[in-house]
C-alpha cells in the first residue's frame, strides 16, 4: 500500500487494483481487458446510482416547494424511500397488451436506458477520470442521445395505443426540432476550445468558464436540452394531464421502470453536460493540487443545475405542441444561428487564449466576448418586443379583444 | 484471426441480415427497424476503419434523423403497415435489373485499380493524426472541397424549400 | 357584448313581468295555451302541436332568451307525462310552461332549435322518463346505457331489489332491521334487459352514435389525412372524474368532440323520490361533493318555497356564510386544478388546498364533517355554530384569505406560458353562452353579468353590498380570472354577514323527523359556485316528493364543450374542460 495518495484518490485506487491483478499473475493484455471491463461496469453503475439520489432529492425538494414534507416514512427523513419503490417496480407484473409489436415493444425500454448511459463514456468526471477521451466526444454524445428518440418512437408505435401514438408523433417533432438549436449552440464551446473532445473543452476552461464567454449559447443549450430530455415545461411526451404518460402508457413493472430510469438519467446527464461544456466541468479551487476534488466539483455543479430543472418543474405549466415548435423554430434556431456566426467572428478577432498570460492580460478578451453577448441579448429583446407588439396590434384589430382588466358591474 | 476480424464479420452479418430483413418484412415499421440495424452495422465498419467522426455522424444523421423520419412517415400512413400487402409489385423486374447492375458495378469497382490523387487504392499512405480536423480542413479550405461542399448545401437548401412548397397547405 | 348584458339584465323585465307574459301568451295563442289551474301549481299548459310556435314567440317577441330547466313528471294517476320548462328573461321569477302528453304516446316537439340549452336535458328526460322529443338531433340515452330496461323515473318502474314505493320501508321500521336486498339474491339473477337486447352479443349503440358522426365530419373536412378517434376518459386524470370525451382528431387538432355521461349514474332522483323530504338532505351532499353546503342550501330553499317555512334570522346568516365559504372552496379548487390541467406539477393545487383545508376545518367544527356536511335543514340549520368558530372564521376571512387571493393571483397571472395557453382559447361569445344555458363563471366570463344572487335574490342576499363579477372575452383566461374576482366578492359578503349576524335560534319550530308539505310544485334555483343549481319538487301531500329533480349545473354547462373545443389542440380540450369546472357527481347523478 505504499504511496497511497488521498489527493489522487481515484488514481491510487486504480493502482492498488492493478497491483492486485498483477499479483494474481495475469498477463498485461488480460489486465488491460479486465480493467476496461471494470471501468465500463463502473461507468454504467454510476448514473444508475446517482438516479437514486436525484429521485429522492427531487421528491423532497418538490415537496418543500409545495409546502409539504415529501416522502418521510422510510429511513431517516424518508431518505430510503427509493428502495421500496425500486423493489416494488422490480416485483410488479409485467403486462404485455395484445397486438403489440413484440420485438420493438421489448427493445424500446432497454434502448432508452442504453442510449443515455452511453453518454457517460465520454464524460470527464475528474482530471484523468474519463471513460474514453474520444477526439469526437461532442459528436459522439449527439449521436448516442439521438438513439433515445428512437426508443421513445418505437415504444409509442409498438404499444398499439392511441395516446402512445400521439406521444410518438410529438416525440419526433419535439426532439428533432430541438436538436437543431442544441447542435448550433454546442458549436460555440467547440469553437472556443477548437476541439470536439470533452476533455479538451474542460481543459480550455482553465482561464474562465465558457458560460462567461458565451452565456447566450449556454442558455440555448440548457433550454433545448430541457426540451430534449422532455422535462417541464416541455414534458409533452408524457403530459399526464393530456395523453396520460404518453409513450410509456402500456408499460408496467420493470419495463416501465427502465423508461423511468432512462428519463431521469437523461435529465441529469444533460445537467452534467452543461456543467462540462459551460461551467468548467471538474474545475474548481485546488483541483490541481487535489485532483480527487474534481469529482466533487463536477457533481456539485451537476446537482445545482439539476436544481434549476426541479425548480422549473415545480413552477411552470406546460407548453402546447404548436407553441413549443414555434418557440424552437421561430426563436431558438434563428438566435442560435446568429449566435454561432457572431461567436465565430469574435473567436477569430479576439486573441486566442494564451495560457501563460496573466489574469489581467486576458481581461480584454473576456470583456470582448461578454460585450458581444450583451449586444446580442439586447438585440434579441428589442426584436422580440417589436414582434410581440405587432402581433398584439394585429390581434386587437382582428378580434377586438378587451383589455384583461376586471370590469365589475354594479 | 484478431478481434477486428470478429467484429468485421459481426458487422457484416448485421448489415446483410438487416438488408435482407428490410426487403422481406411485410410490416413497414419492422422493415424500417431492420434498416436501422443495417445503418448501425455501417457505423460499426466506420469505427473499424478508424473513421470515428464518420461513424458518429452516420448514427446521428442516418439513425437519429433519417430512419426516424422514415418510421414517422410510415406511422402516418398506417394502412401501408398492413401485413396483408403483397411483397412484390409490378415493377419487380425493373428493380431486379437495377439491383444486378448495381452489384456488377460494385464488383468492377472493387476488382479494378483506380488512380487517385494520393496514389492507388490499397497503396494509399495510412492516415496519421486527427482525422476529424483533417476532414474539417479539407471540406472548408478553398483549394480542396469548399466549392463542392457549398454546392451540396445549395442543393439541400433547394430540396428543403421544394418540400415546404409541396407540403404547404393551400389557403382557401 | 356589453350591450347584450345591459339588455339581458335591466331592460326587458321592465317591459314585461311574468304574469304579463302569461297574459300575452293566452291572448296570442287562444286554445293552445291555458293556465295551469291545479292547486299549488304555476305557469301555463301548452298543446304539444303548437309548442314550437309558442317557444319561438317567447324567445323572439317576449325576450325569454334563457331556458334554464327542462324536465318531466310522470302523472301516473291521470295517465299523462308532463314535460316541464323553466325559462327566464332576466330579472325576476321563472316563466313556467308545460306540455302534457299521453303516457302511451309521449311525443313532444324538441326545443333544441329554439334554445340549444335543451339538448342534454331533453335527452335526460327521454332517458329517465321516456318522453320522446321529436326533432332532437341526437335523442339517445344519456345517463343509463342502452341495455337498460325501461325508463326508471316512471312511477310504475321498479328497480331490481324493489321493496316498496316509499321509505321508511316496513321491513326496517320501526324495529330497525337493516339488510341489503341484494344479499338475498346473491347471484343477481333478476337483471332485466329490453326485449330486443342480447347482453352477450350487442353492438354499442352509443358507440356507433358517437363515432359515426364524428368520423363523417372528419372525412368531410379533409380527405387526405387520416383522422383518429380518441377517447378521453372515462379513466383519465384530467376529466375530473369519470367523464368520457370522444374526440375525432386530425393530427393534434380536434375536428369534433362529444361528451358521454353516466359512468357515475346512480339515479339520484329515483332515490330521492323514495325518501321522505328530510331524508333527501344527506344525498344532496353527494351531488356536487366539492360544495355540499351550497347543494344543501338549494334543496332546503326549494322545500321551504313549497312549504312556506321561513328560517330564523341567525340561520339565514349562517347559511350565507357557509355558502360563500363554499364558493371560495370551489374556486380555489377550480383554479388550482385548471393549472394542473395546463401542466403545472401540482404546486398551484397544493397551495390552494392549504387554504381549502382551513375552510374545511370550519365546516367540520360546525357540521361534524368536512366534505359531506349535511348541515342545512329545512327551516334552519342543523345546529348553532360552536364556541370559537366565529373567531377562527374571522381570522380567515379578514386576514388570511384576502392575502392569499392577492398572492396567488400574482403567482400565476403573469406567467408567460399560462397566458399563451389561456388567452383566446375556447372562446364562448355572450350570445352563445346564453343560448346554450351556460351559467355561473362560464356565463359571466363571457360578458353577461347574470348572477342569481342579484337578479332573483334568495335567502338574505338582497341585504349585502357586492358586485357581480364579469369579464368580457369569454376565453379560458377570463373564466380563470373571474374566479379571483368572485372570491373577492365572496369575502366582501362574508365580512358583512359576520358583522351583521344576530343571536337567536337557528331552527324554526322544533326538530322533526318529517315535515308536512302541501301539494304543489316549486322550482328554486341558487347561484351555486359552478352556476345555476335548481331543484324542482312536486308534492302530492305525502311525506315523500312525487317528483324530485336536480337541474345540474355541471351537466348543462357541458353543452357548449364541443363548440368551444373544435379547431383547438388536444391539450386545449383539457384546459377548456377545466375552465368550465364540473363535478361528475353532479353531472351523472
Amino acid at each position: 500500500m505504499e504511496g497511497f495518495d488521498v489527493a489522487n484518490l481515484f488514481v491510487s485506487i486504480g493502482q492498488v487494483w492493478t497491483g492486485f491483478l498483477v499479483n494474481l499473475g495475469l498477463s498485461s493484455q488480460w489486465i488491460a481487458f479486465v480493467n476496461k471491463l471494470v471501468a465500463a461496469l463502473l461507468l454504467t453503475a454510476l448514473p444508475v446510482t446517482i438516479v437514486v439520489f436525484t429521485i429522492m432529492g427531487e421528491r423532497k425538494i418538490i415537496g418543500r416547494f409545495q409546502d409539504r414534507l415529501g416522502p418521510n416514512r422510510v429511513g431517516p427523513y424518508g431518505f430510503l424511500q427509493t428502495v421500496p419503490d425500486v423493489v416494488k417496480l422490480l416485483t410488479k407484473e409485467i403486462i404485455t397488451p395484445t397486438n403489440v409489436d413484440k420485438v420493438m415493444y421489448n427493445v424500446a425500454p432497454a434502448l432508452s436506458v442504453i442510449a443515455v448511459i452511453l453518454i457517460w463514456a465520454v464524460m470527464p468526471i475528474a482530471p484523468s477520470m474519463i471513460g474514453v477521451d474520444l477526439d469526437i466526444g461532442v459528436v459522439y454524445f449527439l449521436a448516442v442521445s439521438s438513439l433515445a428518440t428512437l426508443a421513445i418512437l418505437l415504444a409509442g408505435w409498438s404499444s398499439n395505443n392511441k395516446y402512445a401514438l400521439i406521444a410518438a408523433f410529438r416525440t419526433v417533432s419535439q426532439l428533432v426540432s430541438y436538436e437543431v438549436p442544441l447542435v448550433l449552440s454546442l458549436l460555440v464551446p467547440v469553437m472556443l476550445a477548437s476541439s470536439l473532445s470533452m476533455n479538451d473543452i474542460v481543459q480550455a476552461q482553465s482561464r474562465g468558464w465558457f458560460v462567461i464567454l458565451a452565456p447566450i449559447s449556454m442558455l440555448i443549450f440548457f433550454i433545448s436540452g430541457t426540451a430534449e430530455v422532455g422535462r417541464s415545461p416541455f414534458d409533452l411526451l408524457e403530459a399526464d394531464s393530456e395523453i396520460v404518460a404518453g409513450f410509456n402508457i402500456e408499460y408496467s413493472g420493470m419495463r416501465f421502470a427502465m423508461f423511468f430510469l432512462g428519463e431521469w438519467i437523461h435529465a441529469f446527464t444533460f445537467c452534467a453536460l452543461t456543467a462540462t461544456l459551460y461551467f468548467g466541468g471538474w474545475r474548481g479551487p485546488f483541483v490541481d493540487q487535489v485532483p480527487a476534488l474534481g469529482a466533487l466539483y463536477f457533481f456539485a455543479k451537476m446537482f445545482i443545475l439539476y436544481l434549476i430543472h426541479i425548480w422549473i418543474r415545480a413552477t411552470m405549466p406546460r407548453f402546447r405542441i404548436d407553441q413549443m415548435l414555434a418557440f424552437s423554430w421561430k426563436f431558438l434556431v434563428p438566435l442560435a444561428l446568429v449566435n454561432v456566426a457572431v461567436m465565430a467572428l469574435a473567436t477569430k478577432l479576439l486573441a486566442p487564449p494564451d495560457l501563460s498570460a496573466s489574469f489581467w492580460a486576458t481581461l480584454p478578451r473576456w470583456g470582448g466576448f461578454l460585450g458581444v453577448n450583451l449586444i446580442m441579448a439586447v438585440g434579441t429583446f428589442v426584436a422580440v418586443r417589436e414582434v410581440a407588439r405587432q402581433a398584439r396590434r394585429k390581434e386587437e384589430e382582428v378580434s377586438g379583444r378587451f383589455g384583461s382588466a376586471a370590469v365589475v358591474q354594479e | 484471426m484478431g478481434i477486428s476480424h470478429v467484429l468485421f464479420i459481426l458487422f457484416s452479418v448485421l448489415i446483410l441480415g438487416g438488408g435482407v430483413m428490410v426487403v422481406t418484412r411485410r410490416n413497414l415499421v419492422q422493415a424500417a427497424g431492420a434498416l436501422i440495424l443495417t445503418l448501425f452495422g455501417v457505423a460499426g465498419l466506420y469505427v473499424l476503419l478508424e473513421a470515428g467522426f464518420l461513424a458518429a455522424v452516420q448514427i446521428l444523421i442516418y439513425i437519429g434523423a433519417i430512419a426516424i423520419l422514415i418510421i414517422f412517415a410510415v406511422m402516418l400512413t398506417r394502412r401501408l403497415a398492413d401485413e396483408q400487402e403483397p411483397g412484390l409489385n409490378s415493377q419487380w423486374a425493373w428493380a431486379l435489373g437495377t439491383a444486378v447492375m448495381a452489384l456488377a458495378i460494385l464488383v468492377i469497382v472493387i476488382q479494378g485499380t483506380w488512380p487517385l490523387a494520393g496514389g492507388v487504392v490499397g497503396n494509399a499512405p495510412p492516415l496519421t493524426g486527427d482525422s476529424t480536423s483533417r476532414l474539417g480542413v479539407a471540406l472548408l479550405s478553398p483549394e480542396q472541397y469548399a466549392f463542392p461542399f457549398e454546392v451540396a448545401s445549395v442543393l439541400l437548401l433547394s430540396a428543403m424549400l421544394g418540400a415546404i412548397v409541396i407540403a404547404r397547405e393551400k389557403r382557401h | 357584448m356589453s350591450e347584450t348584458s345591459q339588455t339581458q339584465a335591466t331592460q326587458e323585465p321592465s317591459v314585461l313581468t311574468v304574469q304579463d307574459a302569461y297574459g300575452v301568451l293566452l291572448e296570442r295563442f287562444p286554445g293552445q295555451v291555458r293556465m295551469d289551474e291545479r292547486q299549488g301549481y304555476e305557469g301555463v299548459l301548452i298543446e304539444a302541436d303548437s309548442l314550437l310556435d309558442v317557444a319561438s314567440f317567447m324567445r323572439d317577441q317576449l325576450g325569454i332568451r334563457y331556458l334554464s330547466s327542462v324536465t318531466g313528471v310522470d302523472n301516473l294517476p291521470n295517465g299523462q307525462l308532463e314535460s316541464v320548462y323553466h325559462a327566464f328573461a332576466g330579472l325576476g321569477p321563472a316563466l313556467v310552461f308545460k306540455v302534457q302528453v299521453d303516457r302511451d304516446r309521449p311525443e313532444v316537439p324538441s326545443l333544441v332549435s329554439v334554445w340549444p340549452s335543451a339538448d342534454f336535458q331533453e335527452r335526460e328526460s327521454y332517458d329517465l322518463l321516456g318522453i320522446r322529443y321529436i326533432g332532437h338531433p341526437n335523442l339517445q340515452r344519456i345517463l343509463t346505457w342502452e341495455g337498460f330496461h325501461g325508463h326508471p323515473l316512471r312511477k310504475d318502474w321498479h328497480e331490481p331489489y324493489y321493496e316498496e314505493e316509499l321509505k321508511p320501508f316496513a321491513s326496517r321500521h320501526p324495529d330497525g332491521h337493516v339488510y341489503r336486498a341484494e344479499d338475498r339474491n346473491p347471484f343477481g339473477m333478476n337483471l332485466q334487459y329490453p326485449s330486443d337486447f342480447d347482453p352477450h352479443n350487442w353492438t354499442d349503440i352509443a358507440q356507433a352514435a358517437v363515432y359515426q358522426p364524428l368520423q363523417r365530419t372528419a372525412l368531410e373536412s379533409r380527405l387526405e389525412t387520416e383522422t383518429m378517434v380518441i377517447n378521453l376518459g372515462p379513466q383519465h386524470p384530467s376529466t375530473h372524474g369519470v367523464l368520457r370525451v370522444v374526440m375525432a382528431v386530425d393530427g393534434e387538432t380536434v375536428v369534433d368532440l362529444m361528451p358521454v355521461f353516466g359512468y357515475l349514474h346512480r339515479n339520484h332522483e329515483k332515490i330521492g323520490e323514495r325518501c321522505t323530504f328530510p331524508q333527501i338532505m344527506p344525498y344532496t351532499d353527494r351531488l356536487d361533493y366539492i360544495c355540499s353546503m351550497s347543494t344543501n342550501l338549494a334543496y332546503a330553499l326549494a322545500v321551504e318555497k313549497l312549504t312556506g317555512i321561513r328560517p330564523p334570522e341567525r340561520a339565514e346568516y349562517i347559511r350565507v356564510i357557509m355558502a360563500e365559504l363554499t364558493r371560495i372552496v370551489n374556486h380555489l379548487l377550480a383554479i388550482g386544478f385548471l393549472w394542473n390541467d395546463v401542466g403545472a406539477f401540482f404546486t398551484p393545487v397544493v397551495y390552494a388546498f392549504n387554504e381549502r383545508e382551513l375552510i374545511l376545518d370550519l365546516f367540520e367544527m360546525a357540521a361534524g364533517s368536512r366534505m359531506m356536511c349535511n348541515y342545512v335543514r329545512v327551516g334552519g340549520v342543523f345546529e348553532d355554530l360552536p364556541d370559537g368558530w366565529m373567531e377562527k372564521a374571522r381570522r380567515l376571512v379578514y386576514d388570511r384569505l384576502p392575502r392569499f387571493v392577492d398572492e396567488y393571483e400574482r403567482l400565476v397571472v403573469q406567467n408567460e406560458i399560462w397566458r399563451a395557453r389561456a388567452i383566446g382559447v375556447g372562446v364562448l361569445p355572450a350570445e352563445r353562452a346564453i343560448a346554450v344555458g351556460a351559467t355561473g363563471p362560464l356565463l359571466r366570463g363571457s360578458g353577461v353579468p347574470y348572477d342569481i344572487r342579484r337578479v332573483e335574490p334568495y335567502s338574505i342576499y338582497d341585504r349585502f353590498d357586492f358586485d357581480v363579477a364579469v369579464r368580457f372575452n369569454g376565453d379560458v383566461y377570463d373564466r380563470f380570472m373571474i374566479r379571483f374576482d368572485e372570491m373577492r366578492q365572496s369575502l366582501r359578503i362574508l365580512r358583512q354577514a359576520m358583522e351583521q349576524i344576530p343571536d337567536g335560534p337557528v331552527q324554526t319550530g322544533k326538530k322533526n323527523y318529517t315535515i308536512k308539505v302541501p301539494p304543489g310544485e316549486a322550482y328554486h334555483r341558487i347561484e351555486a359556485p359552478k352556476g345555476e343549481l335548481g331543484f324542482y319538487l312536486v308534492s302530492d301531500g305525502r311525506p315523500n316528493p312525487w317528483r324530485y329533480h336536480v337541474r345540474s349545473t355541471s351537466l348543462i354547462n357541458l353543452t357548449s364543450l364541443a363548440e368551444m373545443c373544435r379547431g383547438h389542440k388536444i391539450a386545449d380540450v383539457v384546459v377548456i374542460l377545466g375552465s368550465i369546472d364540473i363535478t361528475l357527481g353532479e353531472v351523472d347523478r
